[in-house]
């Protein structure tokens, strides 16, 4: 029997409730989370940037220290005058790490009258947001490393940071030709990243010669690794490669060493990070090999420098993703300034001119919007990266 | 054969995990008739909480875990509170309201906690047991150990004790129940405690070999709510068998099906709730006649 129901004031409680519940998940649901000014492109009035980074779900922790790296540079550059007197307002945009999410977000920025964006952090989400942005001509500066973001051949989309092939031929020289391994197993994921890291590094192998042991693959929110990693263990690998994000990286390690397995890891930049290190445990990764633009906030003066204006501001040390992120924010903010507050393809052309030394490399940008093409190795000691090369 | 019986051995730590994921959402189900979709969020909160007195307040595990425990009953019967005067009047409003009270408690983690996680170390430090060549963690055989403690405990609430005798006639027969003078608002508030109570066990054990932040929820509740049809919804050994084969079809989906382990979990779950609607033991629940 259908029972009619009409809403009681007991039913206008509930929904009520979840309205509340609603709009309280609009502090971190994606969306501005501070009021844009006017002006954006238009030549006069506060210039407008978007951040595109999670803020929430498994990637936050990286989001958090882009958002904090972007607007460190951001900071430095209105308090010396912004760009001709106009001051940058950056609006956060939190994806979630998800690219659903971060194409919706792409809409909203296409008609917002930003000038820019940096984001996202991670590159499936940034190969997402690309052709909206690019429709829309708004240059993005972005994290991701995927060899795939430089084939969308995009005049619109940078790289903060080398692409996987860089990181991995690094990485598998060093392994291969100055260590001498030979016996090298890989697990990776197959979201944009993973996918791009296994490509680039398989590749790396076969030039040498090298036919992996292993060749696993995991989707990027598996939890359970058993299996992948007790056939791996099988084949005795010296050399573990692992293609994957930081906290997903570090549950494979975790999980590597409790199934017995004493293979060394090596991966790209996820395996030079505090969250890898804090996430597998440290003494699960001692002697890790890690390929890295930003191993160490040591390096030298300019890295020492940052450090401490970044621990003045938030607190604690920099990591890469603020590293990348404040290089890549300098870059766009001396284009704009190089530029006279250009936008659209002008402000592309202004930022693919711009010659920087920066901490994470120097960066001379290509066609593709690639500025990097160098990295460096760090081997974890006592949960600290170590540059060896 | 090795990699077979690891990944038994891999599945049924996690099983155990989503065990107790399911049987929350069992005993909710079976003494209200409601789906408690805040349930995976409660579990995000208790190994939140437990994290936090483990790693920040350098607490013994157990207290920690006990402490989560204590705190997440609370919020259960806060949610229980607040949506008792729909309770046998507007079972869909009820829904809605758990919904809700989800994403507060989501927006709540991320105001006390933060945007970034918590790597949490395994609480039992010693190397792992070799058996016939299967590595088994000293930790897995505590998550087991310990959701079969609660599953027996719950058992033994509903079966043996009057508070569950009265949760049990409120579910067969609401009016009946409470001519004879049984509270039926603290028979119902007793389960949501409960369930609230078992998702903070299983958030606090699931940190360690995860990582807490604010999608563990999603993560393990999803799974969780799995086993729980799986098993038959409402069903406490239906949860408990459930919550294990979920664990072992997620293990050997990943090990044997790579980057499509969650179509090929998802696919098979399917087929098995098809030919088994109700699930393994069928579903048990109010009475709504």
């Amino acid at each position: 029997m259908i029972r009619a129901r009409k809403l009681s004031r007991y039913g206008a409680s509930a929904a009520l409730l979840a309205l509340a519940g609603l709009s309280a998940s609009a502090c971190g649901a994606p969306g501005s989370s501070s009021s844009s000014g006017s002006g954006g492109g238009s030549g006069s009035g506060p210039i407008k940037i978007a951040v595109v980074d999670a803020q929430s779900g498994q990637d936050s922790s990286l989001g958090h220290w882009e958002y904090d790296g972007v607007k460190l540079a951001v900071r430095q550059a209105n308090a010396h005058g912004g760009i001709g007197g106009r001051k940058i307002v950056l609006t956060l945009f939190d994806d979630q790490g998800d690219p659903t999410v971060t194409t919706d977000i792409a809409h909203k920025i296409a008609s917002g009258g930003y000038v820019a964006v940096f984001g996202a952090a991670e590159s499936a989400d940034s190969i997402a947001m690309a052709p909206v942005l690019r429709r829309a001509k708004i240059p993005a500066i972005t994290s991701g490393q995927s060899p795939q973001l430089a084939a969308l051949h995009d005049p619109y989309e940078f790289l903060n940071t080398p692409t996987s092939v860089t990181y991995d031929s690094t990485l598998a020289n060093y392994l291969v030709k100055t260590k001498g391994y030979r016996s090298i197993a890989m697990i990776t994921n197959n979201d944009a990243y993973g996918m791009g890291e296994h490509d680039a590094f398989q590749a790396d192998l076969t030039g040498f010669g090298i036919k992996p042991l292993a060749d696993e693959v995991v989707t990027a929110d598996a939890t359970d690794f058993s299996a992948d990693l007790t056939t791996i263990r099988q084949h005795h690998p010296q050399v573990l490669f692992i293609g994957a994000e930081e906290v997903e990286s570090g549950l494979i390690a975790k999980q590597a060493r409790a199934l017995g397995i004493k293979a060394i890891f090596a991966g790209g930049a996820p395996m030079g990070t505090p969250l890898f290190v804090s996430t597998a445990g440290a003494s699960n990764v001692e002697g890790s090999i890690a390929s890295s633009a930003y191993l160490s906030n040591d390096l030298n003066a300019q890295t020492r420098a940052f450090a401490a204006v970044y621990r003045a501001a938030y607190g604690q040390p920099p990591e890469l993703h603020g590293a990348k992120a404040y290089d890549g924010a300098q870059i766009v903010i001396r284009a704009l300034r190089n530029s006279d507050a250009a936008t659209g393809l002008k402000l592309a052309n202004a930022i693919r001119a711009v010659r920087y030394h920066g901490l994470v490399g120097d960066f001379v940008f290509n066609a593709d919007g690639v500025g990097l093409f160098k990295t460096r190795i760090g081997v974890i000691k006592n949960g600290q990266v170590v540059l060896v090369q | 054969m090795q990699v077979f019986v690891q990944t038994l051995a891999g599945g049924l730590g996690f099983g155990a995990i989503y065990a107790l994921v399911a049987i929350g959402f069992s005993i909710v189900y079976r003494t209200i008739g409601l789906v408690n979709f805040a349930h995976g969020d409660i579990v995000m909160i208790g190994a939140f909480i437990a994290a936090t007195a483990f790693m920040s307040a350098r607490l013994p595990f157990a207290l920690a875990v006990l402490i989560a425990m204590v705190l997440t009953a609370a919020i259960g019967l806060v949610i229980e509170r607040a949506l008792r005067p729909l309770e046998h009047r507007d079972l869909d409003l009820m829904l809605i309201g758990t919904i809700g009270f989800g994403i507060v408690l989501e927006a709540l983690a991320t105001l006390i906690w933060g945007a970034t996680g918590r790597a949490v170390r395994t609480p039992v430090g010693a190397s792992p047991l070799r058996i016939a060549g299967i590595y088994v963690q000293p930790y897995d055989l505590l998550i087991i150990g310990l959701a079969a403690v609660a599953a027996t405990g719950v058992w033994f609430l509903l079966t043996r004790t009057k508070m569950g005798a009265a949760m049990q006639a409120v579910a067969a027969d609401y009016e009946a129940a409470t001519a004879v003078g049984i509270n039926a608002g603290r028979s119902n508030a007793v389960a949501f405690a409960i369930g609230a109570a078992l998702a903070a066990l299983a958030g606090s054990l699931a940190g360690p070999v995860l990582y807490v932040n604010e999608s563990l929820g999603a993560t393990i509740g999803i799974s969780g709510f799995a086993a729980a049809i799986l098993g038959g919804f409402g069903s406490i050994p239906g949860a408990i068998v459930g919550g294990l084969v979920f664990g072992l079809l997620s293990g050997f989906s990943a090990g044997y099906f790579s980057g499509y382990s969650d179509l090929v979990t998802f696919v098979a779950f399917a087929i098995i709730v098809m030919i088994r609607p109700t699930g393994i033991f069928g579903e048990a629940t109010v009475n709504r006649a």
